[in-house]
């Protein structure tokens, strides 16, 4: 198992020669959106990485010209973006419930937009988007990651401040019928308290309270959820 | 619309060696026009496939790579904003990201522990050595490189050239994971002052 928590300012490198997981792509484009100073940093910084690029040009099979040429002749391109829904500013969170709904259909839509191109979904959500990065974009924003040994990734957005934390998983297998993952949140007496369940495997889930908590863990249990753990953790990520 | 104008205007009395740039033309792309496009095909696609190549090195995965990636230049250069970056970093940012999730799904499907046995950490700066050189921008390239410390060379080398997550590029060099990624960020932070680039 491999864990790390960092400060998602410092991401820009990473960002910029696209060295980031997709958890942690999305996460820190959403703080972008935000944080104007980074926002003008990764421009510079990726500017800087297509020089790399531009650097090794080699011409590619002539007989490709073509086909590229033909095959954007039939090819409808995308409608360009249009004005912005203006930013909801005075909208102020409506506590943990709306937040998680919000967070929910962000990143799901954000999803949803790369694998179908869903453009309407994502215009309709903008508002939701913006407190999505609102939320990642506070200053102790953290990101925490966990890997399970088969190979499932796990991330997690933490906020202290807020005292909440945003979870999403990738890769879980299926727990099988009538078994739900679920969340608990463990302190120093080591007595894991239950966070929630994640409703299908890559579902987000928000998790509040967060005072003592020590580490994130994720189980198999019996659908419905358990108020104890009934099975080893697949993974467990140290908030601190 | 002046500013097609002035990219028409640019199409006619530039000279064929100099010829228009691909910020002259991506923005009449953006508007369905298929003469700019072929012409933005000529200027850009040498670093495109380039690029593709150096991160897929398979050729026949690289130009399935690469004609993706044309496409999706046509089909999104809509979505192109001059305000935020050049034409060329748009496209060869597209480009490199392209072809990392094509070696990432690649490679989620192979034995990541057959992949990081083959790698020599010293590769990815001599191969680059010997492809950087003649033109002026690349001998810039160089130069600039050669002012990074080893571990930001090779931290920004093996997650640009090579397409390693930053974890992937911590464990080849051993070093800890909040480490690489401030040495991506310190590498590339000295390279643009090198090579004074304006974002």
């Amino acid at each position: 198992m491999r864990t790390t928590s960092a400060d998602l300012h410092t991401l820009t490198g990473a960002y910029a020669v696209n060295a980031l997981s997709d958890f942690e792509r999305t996460a820190f484009e959403a703080h972008l959106t935000r944080c104007e100073s980074c926002a003008v940093e990764v421009a510079e910084l990726a500017a800087t990485a297509s020089r790399l690029g531009a650097a090794v040009e080699f011409a590619p099979p002539p007989q490709l010209r073509a086909r590229v040429l033909a095959a954007a002749a039939e090819t409808r391109q995308l409608p360009p973006h249009t004005a912005r829904v203006p930013n909801p500013r005075r909208v102020r969170w409506a506590g943990g419930l709306l937040a998680a709904a919000c967070l929910v259909a962000a990143v799901f839509v954000t999803v949803q937009y790369t694998q179908t191109g869903q453009e309407r979904q994502l215009a309709q959500l903008s508002s939701e988007y913006s407190r999505f990065s609102d939320f990642l974009s506070t200053p102790d924003a953290k990101l925490v990651n966990g890997t399970a040994p088969n190979g499932a990734t796990g991330t997690a957005v933490v906020s202290a401040s807020r005292d909440e934390a945003l979870f999403l998983a990738k890769g879980l297998p299926d727990p099988g019928a009538d078994r739900v993952y679920q969340l608990w949140l463990i302190g120093a007496d080591n007595d894991p308290q239950p966070a929630g369940l994640l409703d299908s495997r890559s579902a987000p889930v928000v998790v509040n309270g967060l005072s003592g908590v020590q580490k994130v863990a994720l189980t198999v249990e019996p659908r419905g959820g358990s108020p104890k753990p009934t099975s080893d953790a697949v993974m467990a990520m140290p908030l601190a | 619309m002046p500013e097609r104008e002035r990219a028409l205007q640019s199409l006619q009395s530039t000279p064929r060696d100099v010829g228009p740039t691909a910020d002259d033309l991506l923005p009449l792309v953006a508007r369905g026009d298929e003469a700019a496009f072929e012409r933005l095909y000529d200027v850009v696609s040498g670093s495109v496939f380039g690029l593709i190549r150096r991160v897929v090195r398979d050729q026949a995965q690289s130009e399935e790579v690469f004609q993706e990636v044309m496409l999706e230049v046509w089909r999104t250069a809509t979505r192109f904003d001059p305000q935020r970056g050049g034409a060329t970093t748009w496209i060869l940012t597209l480009t490199h990201r392209r072809a990392v999730d094509r070696v990432r799904s690649a490679q989620a499907a192979s034995h990541r522990e057959d992949r990081a046995a083959r790698l020599d950490p010293a590769r990815p700066f001599d191969e680059v050595s010997e492809q950087v050189n003649g033109k002026l921008e690349q001998r810039q390239v160089r130069r600039c490189l050669s002012f990074l410390t080893e571990l930001q060379r090779e931290s920004v080398l093996l997650a640009y050239y090579q397409g390693y997550s930053y974890p992937e590029v911590a464990s080849l060099l051993g070093i800890p994971l909040g480490t690489v990624k401030t040495r991506m960020r310190d590498g590339l932070i000295r390279l643009r002052d090198c090579m004074g680039v304006t974002g």
